[in-house]
């Protein structure tokens, strides 16, 4: 009888510190991945949060004080976070179809050659832009721009004739051209890039669909509408969910191409909040981050509409 | 006995006081100073003096490293003589680039913070820029207990004043700068018009039409439309009485007022791509004048002395560049706006006395200004220096390689002013910008609207947080 009691429990006792084990080595796996999340992103995100509700003046000697929702009250009745958020989502809708029309057409055209080498080449001609760094990029684009010296104001005022050098075009430095002229840049420095994101979604579409399609009679057109593009999309939503976040908060090109002139195309959101965070007064760092957290949230409810817009309907 | 001990007390006591009123005033090191102690048997006193923070007015700490300054990238490019002529006299110096850009103080501050700096000194601070910042930060200390008394009296008046912010200097100056006139004598005579400065606006108006009218050149005048370099000297050379009280540019002004009036007129001659935005340095740099000046499109040209210079590098013939001083209105003051790019001492940084040591040696070193003023192989940066006895130096002496307009520029100084510290003290002509350029534009017909709006802007942004 003794035996027959004792050994269930002793049983179940080990079977339990081995649960127990298991389940603790399990968290020993997970820890690295949850430390970096932690670390890495849950507590930037939480910590900017709590600046953003207080009066943190980064130059004051000063501590921070609970302020509230005063901050956000502030930054939305402040016409310029209005102004930077259209400018910004100007800026995204000139980007935004050139990261997807012109890639995918180019590489439904380079998918379409059939020397592997030829097809090869062109791969590498559309990388070179993707991995210039990005100083030599702003650079060369620069100049490319200049109302003085550039060579696109040379072409129209000294060959063509199309402008005189009081009335060429004025590209950079805070005119109604700035923005477009930034997404002429990025979209030539993405093409290649973003090319290879539907090359790999047009290599994943089985041979037999378009083949089948054919067979039934579809033409070329047909066939691009109702079965290539279909297929694309999983790869589209990607790109215009990542590209739509990025187009958004662009700031590095639009501190060096256009300045802190409020009035320009190019003081958006987050070169408002840069400006107050680091350069105004005594560096407004609270209601920076509240500015943030609003341009944030705006994103977060746009990337929810284009995911709804993407869903699959498989 | 006891008498003598009492008067040896006595005289310790009196030669004590007068070694720490001479610390204080900079006129002796504190290696001096703990030298002259110990030499008077009052080590102890001594060094409970230099353990004194609040005699020093700066925390004090044992230096346990090479003296570390770190300079703004241009500076190192410009004047390669720092590097190679003025350093290797320093033995264990550890020289470095600073991490900043477009005046970006952030690592300094952040350091501050955690009371704690990597680096000794800064060389690459204007006082109206970013210094207020970092005196209102606390990551910098007052140079008065370190700098040598003959130094300051050294320094030109005007500079000697640039520095200071509630009595105390905060910036040790090296390269200056001041906003002058410049003409291209090619165009100028090409145009029929005489190679000399013009003394008023209204010549300089006359000869920027002159220039368009003649064809010699497609613009007849240029200027940086940032407000520290136009609008401010513009309206210095009519009159310098328009700061507020807590040192504020008032562009409700009549001579502000004025000043814009000009710029207009000064547009009707200029390259159109004037008034955009710089295309490096947060837009404060890479400016379209720039590009005017250095394609030989602009006959005359109004900015900081070294920018026609470096621009006229590559025309066909620069011995062409002129330099002068800034026109004036009729009956003005004739003034214009200096400033002076220096060193910023770390308060949480080591080495103070040899980093007061090393200024010295660096802004007195003739390699150095020979090589900014002369040019070398990696350019001509025409960088002045701020202190009289080498002006007077070259007036007694001349060197072969000095130029003419380094005595007007000289003498510009006389009656120039720099544009008074304040934390918006840069920011005032950021944000007005866009507001006081409607009247430039023609968004706005009245100039005075347009200045007012321009004060109201920057008034809401210092109120922010009311």
């Amino acid at each position: 009888m003794t035996t027959v009691t004792v050994k269930p429990e002793t049983h179940i006792k080990s079977k339990g510190l081995l649960a127990r084990l298991r389940l603790n080595g399990n968290w020993l796996f997970v820890l690295p991945a949850l430390v970096f999340f932690i670390g890495y992103q849950a507590y930037p995100i939480l910590r900017v949060l709590w600046m953003s509700f207080t009066d943190l003046q980064y130059l004051s000697g000063d501590p921070a004080n609970w302020v509230g929702l005063k901050n956000y009250i502030n930054a939305l009745k402040d016409p310029l976070l209005w102004q930077g958020l259209w400018r910004a989502g100007q800026f995204t809708l000139m980007f935004l179809p050139g990261t997807i029309i012109l890639p995918l057409l180019l590489a439904i055209l380079i998918d379409r050659v059939r020397n592997q080498r030829v097809a090869t080449i062109y791969r590498v001609i559309l990388l070179i832009p993707a991995v210039i760094p990005s100083t030599l990029v702003f650079v060369l684009w620069k100049w490319m721009y200049n109302f003085q010296i550039g060579p696109i104001n040379h072409i129209l005022v000294n060959i063509l004739g199309l402008y005189t050098i009081r009335t060429a075009p004025q590209w950079l430095g805070g005119t109604s051209l700035t923005l477009p002229a930034i997404a002429i840049m990025e979209v030539w420095w993405g093409l290649g890039y973003h090319a290879l994101f539907f090359l790999a979604g047009l290599a994943s579409i089985p041979k037999e669909l378009p083949e089948a399609a054919r067979v039934d009679g579809a033409n070329e057109w047909q066939l691009f509408w109702h079965v290539t593009l279909p297929r694309l999309q999983p790869i589209m939503a990607i790109l215009v969910v990542l590209r739509f976040g990025s187009a958004m908060a662009v700031i590095d090109e639009y501190l060096i191409l256009g300045g802190f002139n409020r009035a320009t195309p190019t003081y958006t959101w987050t070169v408002f909040m840069y400006d107050q965070a680091f350069k105004s007064g005594l560096w407004r760092q609270g209601f920076a981050a509240a500015i943030g957290m609003i341009g944030a949230i705006v994103m977060m409810i746009v990337v929810a509409g284009l995911l709804w817009v993407f869903r699959s309907r498989d | 006995m006891a008498k003598k001990i009492q008067r040896n007390k006595e005289q310790e006591y009196l030669l004590h006081q007068k070694l720490v009123k001479q610390l204080n005033a900079g006129q002796i090191s504190r290696r001096g100073f703990l030298t002259r102690m110990l030499a008077g048997s009052l080590s102890l006193a001594g060094l409970s003096v230099l353990t004194d923070s609040a005699a020093l007015g700066a925390p004090a700490r044992q230096d346990t490293r090479p003296l570390t300054p770190t300079f703004y990238q241009w500076i190192d490019d410009l004047h390669p003589g720092i590097e190679s002529v003025v350093n290797p006299r320093f033995d264990n110096l550890n020289f470095q680039i600073a991490p900043v850009q477009g005046f970006g103080v952030e690592r300094f501050v952040a350091e501050a913070r955690n009371q704690e700096s990597t680096w000794d000194v800064y060389v690459g601070t204007t006082p109206f820029v970013e210094m207020v910042q970092l005196k209102e930060s606390g990551a910098i200390e007052p140079w008065d207990p370190f700098i040598p008394q003959e130094v300051v009296d050294d320094m030109i008046p005007s500079i000697r004043e640039e520095g200071i912010v509630d009595g105390q200097r905060w910036a040790w100056p090296f390269l200056l700068d001041v906003i002058v006139q410049s003409w291209h004598a090619g165009i100028l005579t090409e145009a029929g018009l005489e190679d000399a400065p013009a003394a008023t606006w209204t010549e300089y108006l006359e000869r920027a039409q002159a220039i368009v009218e003649s064809g010699a050149a497609p613009f007849g005048a240029t200027f940086d439309a940032r407000g520290w370099r136009s609008l401010a000297p513009f309206t210095h050379s009519l009159s310098t009485d328009v700061y507020t009280e807590e040192g504020l540019f008032d562009f409700r002004s009549e001579p502000a007022i004025e000043a814009l009036k000009l710029m207009k007129d000064i547009m009707q001659f200029a390259n159109p791509d004037i008034l955009l935005e710089g295309a490096s340095d947060g837009g404060v740099n890479d400016t379209p004048d720039e590009a005017a000046w250095a394609a030989e499109r602009a006959g005359q040209y109004t900015k900081y002395q070294n920018a026609p210079i470096r621009f006229a590098e590559n025309w066909v013939d620069p011995d062409q560049v002129r330099l002068g001083p800034l026109p004036s209105f009729e009956g003005g003051e004739g003034s214009t706006v200096f400033w002076t790019t220096g060193a910023a001492l770390f308060r949480f940084g080591q080495n103070k006395e040899a980093a007061a040591e090393y200024m010295t040696e660096l802004t007195y070193d003739m390699q150095i200004w020979q090589d900014s003023i002369a040019g070398t192989e990696t350019g001509r940066p025409m960088q002045l220096p701020p202190y009289q006895s080498i002006y007077a130096e070259w007036e007694a002496n001349p060197p072969a390689w000095l130029p003419d307009f380094v005595g007007l520029v000289r003498g510009q100084l006389d009656v120039a002013k720099a544009i008074p510290n304040h934390l918006f003290g840069l920011q005032q002509f950021v944000i007005g910008k866009p507001v006081w350029e409607t009247f430039l534009t023609d968004e706005e017909s009245d100039p005075a609207v347009a200045m007012q709006n321009a004060w109201d802007a920057v008034q809401a942004e210092i109120n922010r947080d009311a």
